[in-house]
C-alpha cells in the first residue's frame, strides 16, 4: 500500500471545493450585471442617455460663455470618416445649442456605427447635458453613405466658474457582428 | 501495532512490488508519490525560472541604452509579457506547489496527498501550458504583448499568439485548482493523531489558506479570459464600448483575481520563513496565534483591495478613498508578522547558515516593498505613479526578494532532507550575498526612475534615465549569473555533497527532523502518534512506519 485510498471523507471535501471552484466562475461572469447595475445607480458611464433638462439648469440672467471646441477620433482601421461641422463655439450656460457632425461610411459595405462620447476636462460630463445625440443609438450606414447627424445640449448654468473650456469627443467604432 | 503484524510485514511486502521505487522515465510520467511530484514541479519552476529570467535579460539588454538597439518595440512587449506571466504562473506558483507536495505530508504526518492520482495530473498539465506560451513566439503577429494582466481592448485585438496564452491560462488554472484541492484534503483529513489546526506548523496554515485563495480567484481568471476569447471569436462585447460593453469591467474582474493572486505568491514564503527564523534562533516562533490570524486577515483583505490598481481609471472619489485605506489597512497583518519574526529573532541565539540569511534578506527586503506598496497605496500618489518604474520595483521588491528568496531558503533549507546531502554552505553564502547585492542594484534605481516618471512596458527611454537604466541592466546581468551558481551548487551537491543528519539543524523542531535522511521514499505509511507545540514542534512521537 503507497497509501490508504482516499476515503468518502476526503471525495466529499473534493466535492465542496469543487464546487466551489465552479461557484467563482460563475461569480467572475456575474460581475457583469453587477457592474452594470451599478453604474446605472451610480451614474457612471451614463454619457449615452439622454439628459432631461429642468429650468434648474437654465439661466434667467446671461452668464460668461464657456468655450466648446468639437473633435472626432477614429481608430486605424475603421472604415469611418468623422468630422464635426463646428470646430468650436462660445456658449452661454443656460441656453441651448445646436451642433452637426458629418459621418462618412468610406467602406464598400452596410457598416453599423457607434460613437462614444467623451470630455475634457472628465469633470466637465456632468454640466453639459445632451438632448439629443447620434450617441444614444447604432447607426446604420449603406456602402459609401454621408450622414449630418445634430447633436443638441446645454451647458448647466451651474457649472464652476474655472470650467470655461470644454472638450466634446467622440470616438465612432464599429459594432461587429452587426454588418 | 501488535507484533504479528510486524512479523508480517517484510513477506507483505516483497509480495506487493510496488514497494520498490519505481525506475525509468515511467517514474516521472506516473509519478504518484508526493516526494517524486514535488521535485517534479520544482525542477519544472526552476526551468520556468530560466526561462523567464532570459526574457527579462533581454528587457534589461534593450534598456542598457536610449534608443532601440537588439529589438523592435512588438517584440519587447511580448518580452514583458511573458516574461510576467510565466515567472508568476510557471516558476513561483509551481515552486510553491512543489514545496507544499514535498513537505507538506512530512510535516503533519500523512502517508501522501490525499489524491495522488490527481496530484499527477496536476504537474502534468503544466508543462504542455508552458509549451504553448513558448510556442506563441513562433505564430503569425507573435506572442501575447498586452503585459502580463492583458487588459481589454489590446488584448481583444492581437493575433493568435493571445488565443495561446489564454489556452496556456486554462490549462494552468485547472492545474492550480488540482493542485489546490489536493494541499486542502491532505491539511484537514490527513493529519497525524495530535496534530491538531492550531499546533500546526505554520507552512501548513500558510499552503492551507493559499489554496483557498488559488480554489477562489483561478476560476475569476478563466472567466475573464474566456470573456476575451469570446469577445475575439464569437461576436460578443464584453470589452467592447461600441457594443454596450466596458473595458473598464475588464480590470475590475482581473483584479478581483489579480490582487488574491499578490497573497498566493506571498503567503507561503511567509510560511517558509516562519520556520526558518526560529530554526536559527534557536527559539519557538514568537506569536504563533497572532501569526495565524494575521494569515487569515490578508487572506480575507486581498479581495477587498483590487481597485487599488485602477486609480487612474476615473472612480469616485468615494471608492479611491475606500480601496485606499482598505489597502493601508493590510500593512497592519503584515506588520504583524514582521514584528513576530523580529521578535523570534531577539535574544536568539542566531547562527547565520544559507537558509537564515536569504530568511532575513527577505525580511528586510520584502519590508522595503511593503513600504513602497503603502505608498502607492495612497490614491493622489498612485495616479502619479501608475505604470512607471516605481510599481515595477515595488513589485519586484516582494516578488523576487520576496517569494523567489524565501524559494532559496527552503530550497537551501530542506535540501539535506530531500536529497540525503548537505550542499557546500560556501557557494550558498556567496549565492545569498551575491544575489542581495546585485538585487538591489538593479531594482533600487527603478524606484527613482519611476519617480522621475520613467513609464513601464516601453523599449526605449529619455536621455535623463540612462545612468539608473544602465545600473539596473548591469546588476540584472550580474543577479542572473549568480543563479547559475545556485544551479551548480545544487547540482554538484545532489552527488557530491556530504552526506546529512537526520537533522542537521540543531534548531528544526518539526516533524519533518524527525525522520530519517534522506526522507523515506513512503513516510508515515502508518500515521505516528504525536505530541506537538504551536508551529508543528514536535514533543514526542511515538509509531509511524515508513519504507
Amino acid at each position: 500500500m503507497d497509501k490508504p485510498p482516499a476515503t468518502l471523507h476526503d471525495n466529499r471535501l473534493l466535492l465542496k471545493l469543487l464546487l466551489l471552484a465552479c461557484v467563482m466562475f460563475v461569480f467572475a461572469w456575474g460581475l457583469i450585471p453587477v457592474y452594470d447595475a451599478l453604474c446605472r445607480l451610480t451614474g457612471l458611464g451614463s454619457l449615452q442617455r439622454p439628459d432631461t433638462v429642468g429650468s434648474q439648469r437654465l439661466a434667467a440672467t446671461p452668464l460668461a460663455p464657456v468655450l466648446l471646441t468639437f473633435d472626432a477620433t477614429v481608430q486605424p482601421g475603421l472604415p469611418w470618416q468623422v468630422r464635426p461641422l463646428t470646430r468650436t463655439l462660445h456658449a452661454v450656460p443656460g441656453e441651448f445649442v445646436r451642433v452637426d457632425y458629418e459621418i462618412t461610411n468610406a467602406s464598400n459595405r452596410q457598416v453599423i456605427g457607434q460613437a462614444i462620447p467623451r470630455y475634457l476636462p472628465a469633470a466637465a460630463a456632468e454640466y453639459v447635458k445632451k438632448l439629443d445625440c447620434f450617441c444614444f443609438a447604432q447607426q446604420a450606414f449603406a456602402p459609401g453613405e454621408t450622414r449630418r447627424f445634430p447633436v443638441v445640449f446645454v451647458v448647466d448654468k451651474n457649472v464652476p466658474a474655472g470650467l470655461d473650456s470644454i472638450t466634446l469627443a467622440y470616438t465612432v467604432f464599429d459594432v461587429p457582428g452587426r454588418s | 501495532m501488535t507484533a504479528i503484524d510486524s512479523a508480517l510485514q517484510p513477506a507483505h511486502d516483497t509480495a506487493h512490488g510496488h514497494h520498490a521505487k519505481p525506475s525509468g522515465i515511467t517514474r516521472w510520467l506516473f509519478a504518484t508519490n508526493h516526494k517524486d511530484i514535488g521535485s517534479l514541479y520544482l525542477w519544472f519552476a526552476f526551468s520556468m525560472f530560466i526561462f523567464g529570467g532570459v526574457l527579462a535579460l533581454c528587457i534589461r539588454a534593450e534598456l542598457f541604452r536610449p534608443g532601440l538597439q537588439f529589438w523592435q518595440p512588438e517584440l519587447f512587449n511580448q518580452f514583458t509579457t511573458l516574461h510576467g506571466l510565466i515567472m508568476v504562473f510557471g516558476a513561483i506558483m509551481p515552486a510553491f506547489t512543489g514545496l507544499a507536495n514535498w513537505m507538506l505530508p512530512l510535516m503533519i504526518g500523512a502517508p501522501d496527498m490525499a489524491f495522488a492520482r490527481m496530484n499527477n495530473w496536476s504537474f502534468w498539465l503544466l508543462p504542455p501550458a508552458a509549451l504553448l506560451l513558448l510556442i506563441s513566439f513562433a505564430v503569425p503577429g507573435g506572442a501575447a504583448a498586452a503585459g502580463w494582466t492583458l487588459y481589454a481592448p489590446l488584448s481583444t485585438q492581437m493575433g493568435m499568439g493571445m488565443d495561446l496564452t489564454i489556452f496556456a491560462i486554462h490549462i494552468m488554472g485547472v492545474s492550480s485548482i488540482m493542485g489546490s484541492i489536493n494541499i486542502i484534503v491532505t491539511i484537514l483529513n490527513l493529519r497525524a493523531p495530535g496534530m491538531t489546526m492550531m499546533k500546526m506548523p505554520m507552512f501548513a496554515w500558510a499552503s492551507l489558506i493559499t489554496a483557498y485563495l488559488i480554489i477562489a480567484v483561478m476560476p475569476v481568471l478563466a472567466g475573464v479570459v474566456t470573456m476575451v476569447l469570446t469577445d475575439r471569436h464569437f461576436g460578443t462585447h464584453f470589452f467592447n464600448a461600441a457594443g454596450g460593453g466596458d473595458p473598464v469591467l475588464y480590470q475590475h474582474i482581473f483584479w478581483f483575481f489579480g490582487h488574491p493572486e499578490v497573497y498566493i505568491m506571498a503567503l507561503p514564503a511567509f510560511g517558509i520563513v516562519s520556520h526558518i527564523i526560529p530554526t536559527f534562533s534557536r527559539k519557538p516562533l514568537f506569536g504563533y496565534t497572532s501569526m495565524v490570524y494575521a494569515t487569515s486577515s490578508i487572506a480575507i483583505l486581498s479581495f477587498m483591495v483590487w481597485a487599488h490598481h485602477m486609480f487612474t481609471t476615473g472612480m469616485p472619489a468615494t471608492a479611491q478613498l475606500f480601496f485606499m485605506y482598505a489597502t493601508m489597512l493590510i500593512a497592519v497583518p503584515t506588520g504583524v508578522k514582521v514584528f513576530n519574526w523580529i521578535g523570534t529573532m531577539w535574544q536568539g541565539s542566531m547562527s547565520f547558515e544559507t537558509p537564515m540569511l536569504f530568511a532575513i534578506g527577505f525580511i528586510c527586503l520584502f519590508t522595503v516593498g511593503g513600504l513602497s506598496g503603502v505608498t502607492l497605496s495612497i490614491a493622489a500618489i498612485d495616479i502619479q505613479l501608475q505604470d512607471t518604474y516605481y510599481v515595477v520595483a515595488h513589485f519586484h521588491y516582494v516578488l523576487v526578494a520576496g517569494a523567489l528568496f524565501s524559494l532559496f531558503a527552503a530550497v537551501y533549507y530542506w535540501f539535506p532532507k530531500m536529497t540525503g546531502r548537505m550542499y557546500s554552505e560556501f557557494w550558498g553564502k556567496f549565492h545569498f550575498w551575491w544575489s542581495l547585492l546585485w538585487f538591489n542594484v538593479t531594482f533600487f534605481p527603478m524606484h527613482f526612475l519611476g519617480l522621475a516618471g520613467m513609464p513601464r512596458r516601453i523599449p526605449d527611454y529619455n536621455m535623463q534615465f540612462t545612468d539608473f537604466n544602465t545600473m539596473a541592466s548591469v546588476g540584472a546581468f550580474c543577479f542572473g549569473l549568480g543563479q547559475l551558481i545556485f544551479f551548480a551548487n545544487m547540482l554538484h551537491s545532489l552527488r557530491h555533497g556530504r552526506p546529512a543528519a537526520a537533522k542537521p539543524w540543531e534548531g528544526a523542531d518539526t516533524l519533518e527532523w524527525q525522520i530519517a535522511t534522506p526522507a523515506p521514499y513512503h513516510s508515515f505509511v502508518e500515521a505516528p502518534d504525536l505530541e506537538v507545540g504551536e508551529n508543528g514542534r514536535i514533543d514526542a512521537m511515538h509509531g509511524g512506519k515508513h519504507h
